[in-house]
């Protein structure tokens, strides 16, 4: 069996997938376990994305400020060289470098706009998070986690319950022991 | 929706997922049942535990299966275990609950930890985790074990909802014989499938709350009241902020003429279609608590929760609440009878305890006649 790559999977846990390869991956997905269990790591890892958008590792403003401040230092010493040159030599392309830099102008501005989109929807949340995720409970603080998984049974056989003083429990009749079991993450 | 950027990100972790490796995890998990137990570890085994880098992160899933034998001399109902990584010092930690066991002396009984440990760089050596016996509840609801989570009192909360919950189903059979006792299963599993559920998010230190909320607003909690109830809410409030309710507090009385030592209520929320939805308990947050007879004590948490649905943000209309638990000074407790619930359809809104949950599935999944061996077994 051929499996979709990991991007495709990446996209189909994110729900970015166009609708023909989507439902191509959908086909695939419910004959194929393994991919399946791929698509759980990446769900996971999509609760997990948050607190990575806040490590210092992944600044995106700074990057793009960066980016953009480059640009600008690119122009300026071209301008700089222009200065240099003899005043009407290769005025007979004027025009072409008008259409270019026009051209070069309008690149610059739509990568602006680019840049200075909003961020990723980030919950900007600080300090502990209590929630539930694709197959357990968590509980969360900057780039850590701790969670406690109800493997093999569907998030529809789990009762939440949600302690206001920051604790989630998560109940369930557990497939391979037969009893009841309560999973409880505490942020205390 | 994730953008651009972050499908960037899931492929880059997706290349670190190509390269992960497994980590033994032989001698990092450490079983604590302390001192003069009830209970002895007879076997353990991680499994298929293993460990991943994807990208800047670690991810470890721990599998472990213990079987524990009961080597006291009396029955076990309950069994808590507290569940600590000292690697991951995130600001919370975790606990594995059995309630409604009936283990009897000398008998073994599995217990199964599924944990996932994330953390941004690579493990140091040492343990992962530490398994700590909390608690173990016996049948004359006698508890033993050092409760550093109170698991004693939860344990008998669960237990006393078991016998009630159990008396009701014995009740039903003996009045209206095993058809009468399918149809209340039928419509048990029923309510459980259509219960509202909200997904609920919990912050310790205040979100900041979206602009498009506007202002928070203080929302008055309406109360239900239980005729048997040893407490009455007199008033209370929430601050409402679109799907965002935080710090919700109540003031409450003491009825009865015991001092109280443990309160704890539940909190409904409504949309605006007006469906009602189980928010979260509401505990005291006061630990050592002591409210004598015709007194006055407030409950109240700081945290902020934040409710979705299906992906969707819900906004609040409205907040209830009841009381749901209560111990007194003496150890004793009271819980709501199934009266109280079947009141104002509760039962319709609040999920069943574990006891009915283990009798659905009892009943789902070996029939009739086992669910009414197992009733006859109490």
């Amino acid at each position: 069996m051929k499996h979709p790559n990991q991007a495709t999977l990446a996209l189909h846990a994110g729900g970015d997938l166009g609708a023909i390869a989507r439902w191509r991956a959908r086909r695939h997905l419910e004959r194929c376990a393994e991919c399946r269990e791929e698509i759980t790591r990446f769900e996971q890892l999509r609760q997990f994305l948050p607190s990575l958008a806040d490590s210092p590792e992944l600044q995106w403003n700074r990057l793009a400020a960066e980016m953009k401040a480059n640009i600008r230092l690119g122009l300026a010493a071209g301008e700089c060289v222009r200065a240099d040159e003899p005043a009407g030599a290769g005025r007979i392309w004027s025009g072409a470098r008008v259409g270019v830099a026009l051209a070069s102008a309008a690149v610059l501005l739509a990568t602006g706009v680019v840049l200075e989109r909003p961020g990723p929807t980030v919950d900007r949340e600080t300090g502990v998070v209590v929630q539930a995720t694709a197959d357990g409970v968590q509980v969360r603080e900057g780039g850590q986690a701790l969670g406690l998984m109800h493997s093999g049974t569907s998030r529809e056989a789990v009762t939440y319950q949600v302690g206001a003083q920051g604790s989630m429990e998560a109940r369930y009749v557990d497939s391979e022991t037969g009893y009841v079991t309560v999973n409880t993450v505490d942020a205390q | 929706m994730p953008n651009k950027r972050q499908v960037a990100l899931l492929a880059l972790l997706s290349a670190g997922a190509a390269l992960a490796q497994d980590v033994p995890l032989e001698g990092r998990v450490n079983i604590n049942l302390g001192k003069d137990s009830p209970v002895a570890l007879v076997s353990m085994s991680t499994g298929d535990s293993h460990s991943s880098s994807r990208g800047a992160a670690l991810v470890l899933d721990l599998h472990m299966s213990l079987t524990l034998r009961n080597t006291s001399a009396g029955r076990i109902h309950g069994v808590a275990l507290r569940v600590i990584s000292q690697e991951v010092t995130v600001g919370g930690k975790g606990s594995v609950s059995i309630p409604s066991l009936n283990i009897g002396p000398g008998e073994a009984f599995p217990v199964r930890i599924d944990m996932q440990l994330m953390r941004p760089t690579q493990v140091a050596g040492g343990p992962l985790v530490d398994v700590n016996l909390d608690g173990v509840l016996f049948a004359d609801l006698s508890c033993s074990g050092p409760d550093l989570l109170n698991s004693c009192r939860t344990m008998t909360a669960w237990e006393m909802e078991a016998q009630r919950d159990r008396e009701h189903f014995k009740r039903i059979l003996a009045q209206s014989g095993p058809k009468g006792l399918r149809q209340a299963m039928l419509e048990s599993i029923s309510r459980q499938s259509a219960r509202p559920q909200l997904d609920v998010r919990v912050m310790r230190a205040p979100a900041v709350t979206s602009a498009a909320f506007g202002p928070a607003r203080t929302e008055q909690f309406a109360f239900l009241q239980f005729p048997d109830s040893p407490l009455e809410p007199s008033k209370g409030s929430a601050q409402i902020a679109g799907n965002e309710a935080r710090e919700p507090h109540i003031e409450v009385v003491n009825r009865s003429a015991q001092a109280i030592k443990y309160v704890e209520l539940d909190w409904l929320v409504s949309d605006p279609s007006g469906q009602r939805y189980l928010a979260a308990s509401l505990p005291a947050s006061d630990p050592v608590l002591y409210l004598p007879a015709g007194k006055t004590a407030n409950v109240e948490q700081t945290t902020c929760l934040r409710f979705t649905r299906r992906g969707q943000p819900v906004n609040i209309q409205g907040a209830m609440g009841f009381v749901s638990r209560v111990q007194f000074a003496d150890g004793k407790l009271w819980v709501p009878s199934r009266a109280d619930l079947e009141r104002d359809s509760l039962v319709k809104v609040l999920p069943p305890s574990a006891e009915e949950q283990r009798l659905d599935d009892l009943y789902l999944k070996h029939g009739l006649d086992a669910l009414v061996r197992d009733l006859k077994r109490y």
